[in-house]
């Protein structure tokens, strides 16, 4: 599976890259926004994008909406990792387009279950 | 300073160092007023605004920043180089974060600011313009004390 991992901290995508080696994953891209986000995307086929919502240049949000209005023959799951975890933070995202939700601070068993949701829910 | 948000500003710090960094802090007794002024080599800051305003600090020596981005990263302490400030601006973040959704649980709606990071020696923060503050210890077993401060303006 590869994986495309968009967040501006450098801690979090290597924490998150950690934990999907962890769970046997090898195959990765990162980018730091949500414009370098669409740029990754553009250049590769990816089955999963995890992605944060706060961050300079282009949010989370905003890079969701614009990856969704593309025309694609596929539609790559999304999993948003923030620290937003309002009832209506959660809502704005689903309606966004994003596809599961995990919120920081998080443990690896739940990343596993919130991907294996969204890949699931994708076959 | 609102008891309940001391309370929870403490249980969000814990939860943080618990659930990303493997390490049990203990807390000590919060600080209320001006008493405190925590010496620190690497202050992380998130501001806040919505039903509050406010500011929320991470305050700790350069050992401790080191060791907290050795075990965020995966790495031994000794191999942390550049990666302390945006480790530290990371559990910063999620602690403002943590915070905020457990105070949205009792009716508070802010928004959270993107983290910005000090680190040198000999310096301290001095707020303008903030109404209350509460400064909260935390022992962190073998790398000393950490502080997370909390600085409420009204508007």
């Amino acid at each position: 599976m590869r994986v495309l991992v968009v967040d501006d901290s450098s801690t979090m995508r290597r924490i998150i890259i950690n934990t999907l080696v962890k769970l046997g994953h090898q195959d990765f891209a990162e980018a730091a926004n949500g414009l370098e986000g669409l740029e990754r995307a553009a250049e590769g086929v990816f089955d999963l994008i995890i992605t944060d919502w706060n961050m300079p240049g282009m949010s989370g949000l905003e890079f969701i909406r614009t990856l969704r209005a593309q025309p694609s023959e596929r539609r790559i799951p999304v999993l948003m990792v923030t620290t937003n975890a309002a009832k209506d933070d959660i809502v704005e995202a689903l309606r966004a387009g994003v596809d599961n939700y995990v919120i920081k601070p998080f443990t690896p068993d739940t990343i596993r279950e919130k991907i294996d949701a969204v890949t699931g829910r994708a076959a | 300073m609102d008891a309940q948000l001391v309370q929870c500003l403490t249980e969000s710090t814990c939860e943080v160092f618990r659930t990303m960094v493997a390490c049990d802090l203990e807390p000590g007794t919060p600080l209320l007023g001006e008493a405190a002024q925590p010496r620190s080599h690497v202050v992380g800051t998130v501001g806040f605004g919505g039903s509050r305003l406010g500011l929320v600090a991470f305050h700790g020596s350069l050992d401790a920043a080191r060791e907290i981005a050795g075990r965020l990263l995966g790495i031994s302490a000794g191999e942390v180089r550049g990666e302390i400030a945006d480790a530290i601006g990371e559990v910063t973040n999620m602690i403002a974060g943590s915070f905020r959704t457990r105070m949205a649980g009792r009716g508070e709606s802010w928004a959270i600011s993107i983290p910005t990071v000090t680190v040198g020696t000999d310096f301290s923060i001095t707020p303008r313009g903030y109404g209350q503050r509460a400064v909260l210890p935390f022992r962190m077993p073998n790398h000393g004390d950490l502080f997370v401060e909390l600085l409420l303006t009204s508007r």
